[in-house]
């Protein structure tokens, strides 16, 4: 089994009266993606600012690369990689100088910013003041100065809200890449598709409390208690049908006669799991 | 310096309290200070920031110019307009461009990015400070080419000595503002009566005597009578003027310690 890069161990974390996060447990490892699920006000950005020392739990431990989340100092940035809402770039400075800001700072060789700005998508807009960048460009661009000193450890927080598909995709495509390279990766979203698609481990976040724990296809077949299938037959007619003999036979016949157009199980998807456990949407 | 590290970030939340209390000696890497001097320094030379140089060069040029007419040539007179410009520059640079551009950097979530890239709060701070210092300590050497004010090699060190001490006295006045700046728009409300009573009360200390009592306990007052001083051939500054200053950079530099401790650079 691969390292441990990130451990929470009942973590709880109070504003005042209000416990915004309740005996939190998860792991993350080198090579996977964690994500944290769960709608606004969850205490999906308090996890965040906890383990990146930005704010100190109430009760519980985590561990960033094996240091104490309140032990935190200025050393554990330059092993970790941060985006979040309020992420910012030097809308004066062009997208060059800005990543040749952060790699000094760094110290990142110059010439590993060119390859990165390759591979993020901004290679054509390196001359461009990022005051001219659309949000997806400058979304790519704070990613980019997270990556930019290749750190072990990379939180994300809702990285693709707001941003168009194609965009969203496209940093997709970068995370499933930089999970194969060995870079662990703490995401938070509320969007379900993209925790399923992107996500070795999601916990279900609702109220401060992880209401599910687990892999995205181990949570939605906990739930699957009605089995059910989706048949389209060639006809266009539409049939649901629940697990039986019956339906099996049925569905055989129509397979024997070649009418089916489509067959689908209806297993419940991680939305609907979270409404089932909390009553809540998760936009 | 002491100084206390990530409080900035931890500082926007309700319980900022709950961030670390202990102020621990952090170290200062040169890499990291010249990289911030280096964009902070260019940062200056925006339309939002180079306003105020050139404002404080042009008012001296122009005071110099009126009071040239008016005295037909006196040295005092040139030192008189040389010590408005210098006030100005002083003033404005040392509290509004700092306060100004630690604002900007937490209205565009720049410093957060910052504080989370591994610079610590001295970094940040004197890298901020140097650049602001290091022009306008260029600007009042302009100055005194503007005005023809003829120094000795010991003036000029004692004229530099003095306005460089009033810079930084401000510039950290201006540092603290900036902490409760949330933006540029704060920023310039809150250091506007600053810039006022610190220029004006020296200023006017011809017209009235509370006046020119006040402005003997102003950093920004040593710094005006400084000039009269090198201009008559005096000293620039007294034991008294010393201790001022002294006393005005050490209570600046705690308060603003006391306030980082308590919020970092965010409030």
């Amino acid at each position: 089994m691969s390292e441990v890069y990130i451990s929470i161990d009942h973590l709880s974390k109070k504003y005042d009266k209000d416990l915004v996060l309740k005996d939190v447990n998860a792991v993350l490892r080198r090579g996977e993606i964690l994500g944290f699920l769960g709608p606004s006000g969850a205490g999906k950005t308090t996890t965040i600012k906890i383990l990146t020392g930005q704010l100190l739990p109430t009760s519980g431990t985590a561990e960033v690369l094996g240091i104490d989340c309140r032990k935190i100092d200025e050393r554990i940035y330059e092993q970790i990689g941060i985006v979040t809402d309020s992420s910012g770039v030097y809308e004066r400075m062009t997208v060059f100088d800005n990543l040749k800001y952060f790699a000094r700072i760094l110290n990142v060789p110059l010439s590993d910013i060119d390859p990165l700005l390759k591979r993020i998508g901004l290679y054509e807009h390196r001359k461009k003041p990022a005051a001219k960048l659309s949000k997806g460009q400058t979304q790519r661009l704070i990613l980019a100065r997270a990556l930019l000193h290749k750190p072990k450890v990379l939180f994300l927080d809702e990285p693709t809200s707001g941003l168009d598909p194609s965009t969203a995709l496209e940093i997709h495509r970068i995370l499933k890449e930089l999970r194969d390279e060995g870079m662990a990766i703490f995401l938070t979203t509320h969007n379900m598709e993209e925790a399923t698609k992107l996500c070795d481990h999601v916990a279900l976040l609702n109220e401060g409390v992880i209401v599910e724990y687990g892999t995205p296809e181990e949570i939605c077949l906990k739930y699957n208690r009605i089995r059910k299938y989706r048949v389209q037959l060639t006809d266009g007619t539409k049939h649901v049908l629940l697990q039986s003999p019956e339906t099996a036979g049925r569905i055989s016949l129509w397979m024997n006669e070649d009418k089916i157009e489509t067959l689908h199980t209806c297993e419940p998807t991680l939305e609907t799991v979270f409404l089932e456990v909390t009553g809540r949407e998760l936009q | 310096m002491n100084t206390t590290v990530n409080s900035t970030a931890r500082s926007t939340e309700k319980n900022k309290a709950d961030a670390p209390r202990a102020l621990t000696l952090k170290p200062v890497h040169m890499r990291k200070l010249a990289a911030i001097i280096d964009v902070k320094g260019r940062a200056l030379f925006s339309k939002n920031f180079i306003i105020m140089p050139v404002f404080s060069l042009g008012f001296t040029f122009l005071m110099d110019i009126l009071y040239e007419r008016i005295s037909g040539g006196a040295a005092a007179m040139n030192a008189y307009a040389l010590a408005m410009g210098m006030l100005m520059n002083i003033s404005m640079m040392g509290f509004y461009c700092t306060a100004a551009s630690l604002a900007e950097e937490k209205e565009k979530n720049t410093l957060r990015t910052l504080m989370t890239s591994s610079v610590n709060g001295l970094e940040f701070f004197l890298g901020s400070l140097i650049p602001v210092v290091l022009m306008a300590e260029a600007v009042n050497v302009i100055c005194v080419f503007i005005v023809q004010l003829s120094m000795t090699p010991v003036q000029w060190a004692s004229y530099l000595a003095v306005t460089t001490a009033a810079t930084v006295i401000a510039s950290v006045v201006g540092m603290l503002l900036g902490i409760f700046s949330k933006n540029q728009v704060t920023a310039s409300t809150l250091t506007t009566p600053f810039v006022l009573v610190f220029m004006m009360i020296p200023m006017f200390t011809g017209f009235s005597e509370t006046l020119q009592k006040i402005s003997m306990f102003f950093f920004t007052g040593i710094a005006f009578d400084a000039i009269a001083n090198i201009s008559n051939g005096l000293p620039a500054v007294d034991v008294k003027g010393i201790a001022v200053l002294a006393a005005e950079f050490i209570l600046s530099v705690i308060l603003f310690l006391i306030l980082y401790r308590r919020n970092g650079f965010e409030r």
